[in-house]
């Protein structure tokens, strides 16, 4: 084997990986060639390089992680059925225990493709990795023009949440705003709201209603207000988010145009 | 459902699942997002595992999957890495004991190693954290990411030459140390 064979399958050798030919040849080169051994030794040190850059997940992280699982293994065993609230009732789940409203949530595994609820989904997971940005002046104008006061992006300090901007999007074929907002723990919470219809719920209503889905630890609160709709999603504790869109909700209703 | 079986099957890979999450993603909220979405589409699943057979690779699998499905478009390089504080330190990091060389890197600055492996290419980074960090043999990592193991052995030989271009400061210094 010459140094260029061995250079060749430098790689495939400090895996284990040659076969037992290849391998021989490579380690007789080895003891007889101190560019090769010291290329070898190199190589052997990168791969404990990289391999010390290895990053355990955070308890947290675990923590929700079994958390969701034991939640949608206990599904699976129990399926529960959905149960939907008008926004009297939903003043009134408030006072109630969490584990009221996180009963009344429909889990689906994945929203179907083509829908707007896949759309809304792809739209949340498309932001940036510093979040959004802002539109342009014309865009703005256009929002405002399409949707109203409901283009704007609400404040939720009183939520602990701040701004981290928004843009105009194509959802589903029609002109969406989205805001995105974060926590001071990182927690994120996306609001997208267009002029159309709300998707077909799995209880088949629509209508000036509060709606909910869950995909995995995501929750996401649906309803129309004048002809807009409302997708507030987030990775935040679900009741905060109830609340957020509890309190959107009735802006929404009170702040359209007549 | 054998919740018992999945969780021992698949929660001491949770560390290689979210290392790798983290590695495709760059940031920690959608490698968490990642991690969790990987393993309810694991549990649906888990009647399709194979006992015995390799489960960290079957869920690198479905991760791979569902980051290029779900997660990658619009996605840009990542460069954020943050703060490990809260990593539980009882738990061990995936793979491997520790070898001689690897106890004498372990002063160096891993976040400049992580900063170089986030340079890579998105191909050659998965190789990269699937065999080298993980410890998935060549012909395990081609079948997550659905290539041939010599484009995954060529991917790698690719990937270390880069990352010894940038690592060389670093790799000279143990080497020195080693003399």
């Amino acid at each position: 084997m010459t140094c260029d064979d061995f250079q060749l399958r430098l790689t495939a050798y400090s895996l284990g990986e040659l076969d037992q030919d290849e391998l021989q040849a490579a380690r007789d080169h080895v003891a007889g060639c101190n560019d090769c051994a010291s290329r070898a030794l190199l190589d052997r040190q990168l791969t404990a390089l990289v391999r010390g850059s290895a990053v355990a997940a955070p308890a947290a992280t675990r923590a929700a992680v079994l958390a969701a699982v034991r939640a949608e293994a206990g599904r699976a065993d129990a399926p529960r059925p959905v149960r939907r609230r008008h926004w009297i009732a939903l003043a009134a789940a408030l006072l109630a225990a969490a584990a009221v409203v996180a009963a009344a949530l429909l889990v689906v595994p994945a929203p179907d493709p083509g829908s707007p609820l896949a759309a809304a989904w792809s739209s949340y997971h498309a932001r940036g990795k510093n979040g959004l940005g802002s539109p342009t002046e014309a865009q703005a104008d256009r929002l405002f023009a399409v949707l109203g006061p409901a283009s704007r992006t609400p404040d939720l300090a009183d939520f602990g949440l701040r701004k981290d901007g928004w843009e105009a999007r194509d959802l589903a074929g029609h002109l969406a705003a989205v805001a995105e907002y974060r926590d001071a723990e990182g927690g994120r919470v996306t609001l997208m709201r267009w002029r159309g219809d709300l998707p077909p719920m799995p209880s088949g209503s629509d209508g000036d209603e509060l709606a909910a889905y869950r995909w995995g630890r995501h929750t996401s609160y649906w309803w129309r207000a004048e002809g807009v709709v409302w997708c507030l999603v987030g990775t935040i504790d679900q009741e905060r988010l109830y609340k957020i869109a509890e309190h959107l909700g009735g802006e929404s209703e009170e702040g359209a145009p007549g | 459902m054998d919740l018992e079986g999945f969780e021992a099957a698949t929660v001491p890979h949770m560390n290689a699942l979210y290392d790798a999450a983290l590695r495709l993603a760059g940031d920690h909220a959608t490698a968490q997002d990642l991690t969790q979405e990987t393993y309810l589409r694991a549990l649906r699943s888990f009647g399709t595992f194979q006992p015995g057979s390799n489960s960290r690779a079957w869920l690198l699998r479905i991760q791979y999957n569902l980051f290029c499905t779900q997660y990658r478009r619009g996605r840009r390089m990542p460069l954020i890495w943050l703060d490990e504080g809260e990593a539980d330190p009882s738990l061990d990091l995936p793979s491997h004991e520790p070898g001689p060389e690897e106890q004498t890197v372990r002063e160096l600055d891993r976040e400049a190693v992580r900063r170089a492996i986030a340079r890579l290419p998105e191909d050659f980074r998965m190789a990269v954290t699937l065999v080298d960090i993980n410890g998935l043999t060549c012909a395990e990592a081609a079948t997550v990411m659905d290539v041939p193991r010599g484009t995954i052995l060529s991917r790698l030989h690719r990937a270390r030459r880069r990352l010894e271009a940038i690592l060389m400061p670093e790799l000279g210094r143990v080497q020195a140390d080693d003399l």
